[in-house]
């Protein structure tokens, strides 16, 4: 072991590499499989209806995505509601946790972004935001018994496997939480200042005359693109998330046809997902909240 | 060379998959070098200010997060694309 700690680092760098590499290389001439038919990564986004329900034209049949949201929404309320109601004086670790989470998201995402009587009539819409697109993507990244793709047969039922997707990676999502943002801000802005000088304000303060009309319509352009910036932003970050952790835990191996390659791709894999663990998941919370709060504070402020 | 009967084999899937790589990895190009940027910016004034670490920090991963975002706006136009 000592001698192991007295090399220089490309010597150590080297050694983790050929620790992979080897064995990969083994695999590959002892069980020279193609894996094709084994592992197919794209079935983690196919939403497969578990009980068919239409009302008429209207299909409503709950899948995949559907249970996912369900389940954030159940999670995010009940621990919220359960910690609420049992506040006590001496807080437990976990009391502690939302308490350091709901001063940050008080303090720096509304407070920080919107006047004082906006943040407090926008507070609890801001830190709902934050805490459902929080809870929706880090169960996202816990395999749940949910997945229609390969069901394993038990007596004749086919039970669901174990696999990763989460609600916000698929787009309707996150549209669906931008389109409210947007018709919450222009609301807002109207109610505020009125519908002309709403529209009005859109122009940044000091422009007039002539070069007052193409800013107008650029301006009017970046209130259609937020719709899609804020939207796609989230969705592709996840998608791409979870991509890269099937593709690297798998799926490369699979569509390259050499099966002993995911041996070598796995550890790449959980850094990836580690990676997105610990800053996507709640990066990408935290900017949907912020500048929803950015939005709200904009269109009320005086000035462009 | 075999270049003539080469390209006749050349199938409208395969460009496209060659276009979404190119796009794709153009893409990253632009993003690399702005979160390179802020990263570097912020290690810039936290020597210059280290009392305005905590607000360089917040200001930073909102910066940082803006601007990865355009990798997968490359990345998501190019699937479209891709499967359109």
């Amino acid at each position: 072991m000592k001698t192991l700690k007295n090399l220089p680092t490309l010597a150590k760098v080297g050694l983790g590499f050929a620790a992979l590499l080897i064995p990969t290389i083994l695999l590959g001439i002892i069980v020279p499989s193609s894996g094709e038919g084994d592992f197919e990564p794209q079935e983690e986004f196919r939403l497969e209806p578990y009980i068919t329900l239409e009302l008429g034209p209207v299909d409503l049949s709950p899948n995949k995505a559907v249970l996912y949201l369900a389940l954030a929404a159940g999670i995010t309320l009940g621990l919220m509601l359960y910690i609420a109601n049992r506040m006590q004086a001496r807080p437990n670790r976990t009391q502690t946790a939302v308490e350091t989470a709901y001063t940050f998201m008080r303090d720096n995402i509304a407070r920080g972004n919107m006047d004082d009587a906006m943040a407090r009539r926008w507070f609890p819409f801001v830190a709902t935001l934050f805490m459902f697109i929080w809870v929706s993507n880090m169960i996202g990244f816990i395999p749940l018994p949910l997945n229609t793709g390969h069901p394993i047969e038990v007596g004749g039922l086919k039970l669901p496997t174990f696999a990763i997707y989460a609600a916000t990676a698929n787009i309707s999502v996150p549209l669906v939480l931008t389109l409210m943002v947007v018709v919450a801000y222009h609301v807002e802005g109207v109610r505020a200042k009125g519908p002309v000088k709403y529209v009005k304000g859109w122009v940044p303060a000091g422009v007039s005359g002539f070069a007052a009309f193409p800013i107008f319509i650029i301006e009017v352009i970046s209130q259609f693109v937020r719709i899609i910036s804020l939207s796609v932003r989230l969705f592709a970050n996840m998608l791409a998330g979870h991509l890269l952790i099937l593709f690297m835990g798998g799926g490369l191996a699979v569509i390259l046809g050499l099966a002993a390659l995911g041996y070598f791709t796995l550890p790449i894999a959980w850094v990836f997902f580690l990676f997105e663990i610990v800053l996507i998941a709640t990066l990408q919370a935290f900017i949907f909240a912020t500048l929803t709060a950015i939005y709200l504070g904009e269109a009320v402020a005086d000035s462009h | 060379m075999d270049f003539i009967p080469f390209l006749a084999q050349v199938t409208d899937d395969g460009l496209k998959a060659i276009a979404l790589g190119i796009g794709a990895g153009l893409g990253t190009i632009g993003p690399g070098v702005g979160v390179g940027f802020i990263f570097g910016k912020v290690i810039e004034s936290v020597t210059r200010q280290p009392e305005m670490k905590d607000e360089i920090t917040s200001i930073q991963w909102l910066g940082f997060a803006l601007t990865e975002a355009i990798v997968f706006y490359a990345f998501i136009f190019g699937l479209i694309a891709f499967f359109l």
